[in-house]
């Protein structure tokens, strides 16, 4: 195994560890806990970070920055699946949103980062679903629970909860 | 009455075709300080607030519930409540106090507060506070590029000369919706000719525009709009929730995106609850900042006319600019839908953006004759472009564009459409002939463009959108078909998805595709000599008007 992917291994473990710290703890982060930072966090100094820390942002499918070219996309080495962003280098930017108190654009960005391994046909359904009188209050429960068990989008799932219940009060349910 | 022939001349004059009505505050047709605008007020029992803006939790509606749950930082929020509404405006304008102080006040109202605090500024003093609370240290333009008849030669060729004139952002629309992905292709291909790293979008139904991001047509959406009372959310097909999934579901593909609002939308589709336009739109950039959106574009933005019929509507959308800044969103000023007959009253109303300078003062500018428009005719056209450069030397304010000589916007409209030309050949899509080419190499609007067959189109467009399609055969079409440096420059547009580094707060990228954003380019301005200064070369640059005579010619 050589030197790049022992590190990229290492940040990737180090990445899902945070994840999973975060998803555990209670969703609504203050200040006082995003003060209370470990030395793997990054914050705005370390932005943008495409330039600042190249060397830690990984596409989706695991390849480097630096070596996706375009000669790659030509001989057909990269694809389009290897030009989208990963969970890990989204939690970054997560991360270098909140610590200049942009807690909203953060908490979007986890979202996203949770979105990402669901398939786009997928996604579109999810988002039709949640338009008003689309679906019933057991639906929005299971799209929820499969955010949850299949993808676990935990963030994700609370808002649709949420908006399952906000729905019923407000009779935005669909209305068979 | 023997008529006044004064009168008679004044009532010929341009601004007499423009409507305008009084105030009437039961529908919600004022623009401002409606008598039924909410009293502001927030009680927090156990971390939640339990009462917003006069109303009890139980009486909330869907809006109340989302904006009292996501948007409200509850750290100040009981204090700031009580703090005097004109002592906070005061500080908005004042120089001595720096944006940062300004919004561990703002990111804890609500907005009935925000409301009350913003109305007792005058146009200038909310001028000042964008100033100050703009986000991104450097003010920025964007675009419209669009025609009649979705020529995609004309498209591509319109794209590449703004990005030459300086827009950072291009969108596009469509005449016939079904041409959204190929008129998608064509800006894309057009401003990465122009200027690698000019953002582009495609404005049409959520749903349908996501897809196309997914696939790398696009590189940034701001259609996603959000409305200030329950009713007209809903008769626009979404609700608070829906759009902040929607708002993840953009950047979980790596795109930039921002929401939509603006004063007169609600009055507009007829569920105003009685209030004001801005106090409505206060809900609006509260739901946005809660959905977690970087920005938003506002500023009545396609409802222009409704706010503009009653007195004060225009500064309403400086003040609802100001709001956006105030939650620290990036600002997509509007400046966009034409709305007067008056030249005087269209650049006037211009001002309140210009002066200060937003995010992206115009959003956008109608980069196309007004009759290619197809978002309903733009407030500045393609034939405004050297009054908006002399109004810049003029002020020496930096509206973001720069002269072009002639000769260089024939070239690059000429190597735009051939791209174009070359890329539907390598994707299959029906032949641009060598006769479209040169039509958009010359043209000024789509009149001067030979009519395609719309229909072959139309069936080769749904192919593609049933096969996977996506930017990486853009750029192999275009490196095959002899246009390296575009393909370079459309697959760096596709890289910036892997780092995100655009996702963060008022972001454009340069010709190098290094990020400007509100994260390494934060707004400081603090009074004269500081925040944005134009520097020698620009200054150079936004002089140099070719048709200005040099003095020893004479």
């Amino acid at each position: 195994m050589d030197q790049e992917q022992i590190t990229k291994e290492i940040v990737e473990e180090v990445m899902k560890a945070m994840m999973q710290e975060k998803a555990s703890a209670n969703k609504v982060v203050t200040k006082a806990e995003t003060s209370n930072t470990s030395t793997n966090r990054i914050d705005s100094t370390s932005y943008p970070l495409s330039e600042k820390i190249p060397e830690k942002v990984y596409s989706r499918t695991g390849k480097k920055l630096s070596e996706i070219k375009l000669e790659d996309v030509m001989n057909g080495k990269l694809k389009s699946e290897d030009l989208r962003v990963s969970p890990e280098t989204m939690e970054m930017q997560a991360q270098v949103a909140e610590s200049i108190k942009r807690e909203t654009l953060a908490g979007n960005l986890r979202r996203a980062a949770e979105l990402i391994d669901v398939p786009d046909k997928r996604l579109l359904e999810i988002y039709n679903a949640l338009r008003p009188y689309r679906s019933s209050k057991q639906e929005l429960i299971d799209i929820a629970n499969e955010l949850d068990n299949k993808y676990n989008c935990t963030t994700c799932s609370a808002l649709v909860r949420d908006a399952a219940n906000v729905y019923e009060q407000r009779d935005r349910l669909r209305q068979d | 009455m023997k008529r006044s022939k004064r009168f008679e001349v004044l009532e010929n004059r341009p601004i007499h075709e423009d409507g305008f009505v009084k105030e009437w505050p039961e529908v919600g047709m004022i623009a401002m300080d409606s008598p039924n605008d909410p009293i502001p007020s927030v009680r927090i029992e156990n971390g939640k607030i339990v009462e917003m803006d006069g109303k009890e939790r139980k009486d909330f509606d869907m809006i109340d519930s989302f904006i009292a749950d996501y948007s409200i930082n509850l750290d100040n929020a009981e204090r700031v409540a009580k703090m005097d509404s004109v002592l906070i405006a005061r500080k908005i304008c004042d120089i001595n106090i720096t944006r940062d102080e300004i919004l561990d006040i703002s990111l804890s109202m609500t907005p009935a507060k925000m409301n009350e605090v913003v109305c007792k500024m005058s146009a200038l003093e909310i001028m000042m506070g964008l100033a100050k609370m703009r986000a991104r240290i450097s003010p920025s333009n964007q675009a419209h590029v669009t025609n009649l008849k979705d020529n995609p030669a004309q498209l591509a060729a319109d794209a590449a000369e703004g990005s030459l004139r300086g827009f950072d952002e291009e969108e596009t629309t469509v005449g016939i919706s079904r041409y959204a992905p190929m008129n998608a292709i064509s800006i894309l291909i057009g401003s990465q000719t122009g200027r690698p790293g000019v953002l582009t979008q495609c404005s049409v139904e959520e749903a349908t525009e996501l897809g196309m991001g997914m696939r790398g047509f696009t590189t940034y959406a701001e259609t996603v709009s959000v409305y200030g009372t329950e009713q007209v959310f809903m008769d626009g097909d979404d609700t608070p929730f829906s759009k902040a999934f929607l708002a993840s579901c953009y950047a979980s593909r790596g795109l930039k995106m921002r929401f939509t609002s603006g004063t007169g939308s609600e009055v507009q589709m007829g569920f105003a609850e009685g209030k004001s336009m801005l106090y409505l739109e206060a809900r609006c950039v509260f739901i946005t900042k809660g959905a977690g959106s970087q920005g938003i574009q506002n500023g009545s933005v396609s409802c222009c006319g409704v706010p503009a019929a009653v007195p004060s509507g225009i500064k309403a959308m400086g003040a609802e600019n100001l709001f956006s800044t105030l939650l620290d969103l990036e600002c997509a000023s509007s400046n966009d839908q034409s709305f007067t007959h008056s030249d005087l009253r269209r650049s006037t109303r211009t001002m309140m953006q210009f002066m200060p300078g937003t995010d992206f003062i115009c959003s956008g500018y109608s980069s196309v004759p007004n009759y290619d428009n197809m978002f309903a005719g733009g407030n500045w056209d393609a034939e405004d472009f050297d009054d908006w450069l002399v109004i810049q030397r003029d002020l020496k304010i930096d509206g973001g564009l720069k002269p072009v000589r002639e000769e260089n916007v024939i070239k690059i409209r000429n190597k735009a459409a051939k791209a174009i030309q070359a890329t539907f050949k390598g994707l299959g899509l029906p032949a641009i002939t060598d006769e479209e080419v040169e039509a958009a190499t010359y043209s000024h609007g789509s009149k001067d463009m030979p009519k395609r067959n719309v229909n072959a189109d139309l069936k080769a467009i749904e192919e593609m959108m049933e096969s996977d399609t996506s930017a990486v055969d853009i750029i192999k079409a275009l490196y095959n078909g002899g246009f390296k440096d575009v393909a370079d420059a459309v697959f760096n547009m596709q890289k910036q998805k892997v780092a995100g580094d655009y996702l963060q707060t008022a972001a454009i990228l340069t010709k190098d595709f290094h990020v400007v954003s509100a994260v390494n380019a934060p707004n400081d301005y603090q009074g004269p000599q500081t925040g944005y200064q134009i520097s020698d070369e620009r200054w150079n640059e936004m002089k140099d008007i070719p048709w200005a005579v040099n003095p020893e010619d004479y």
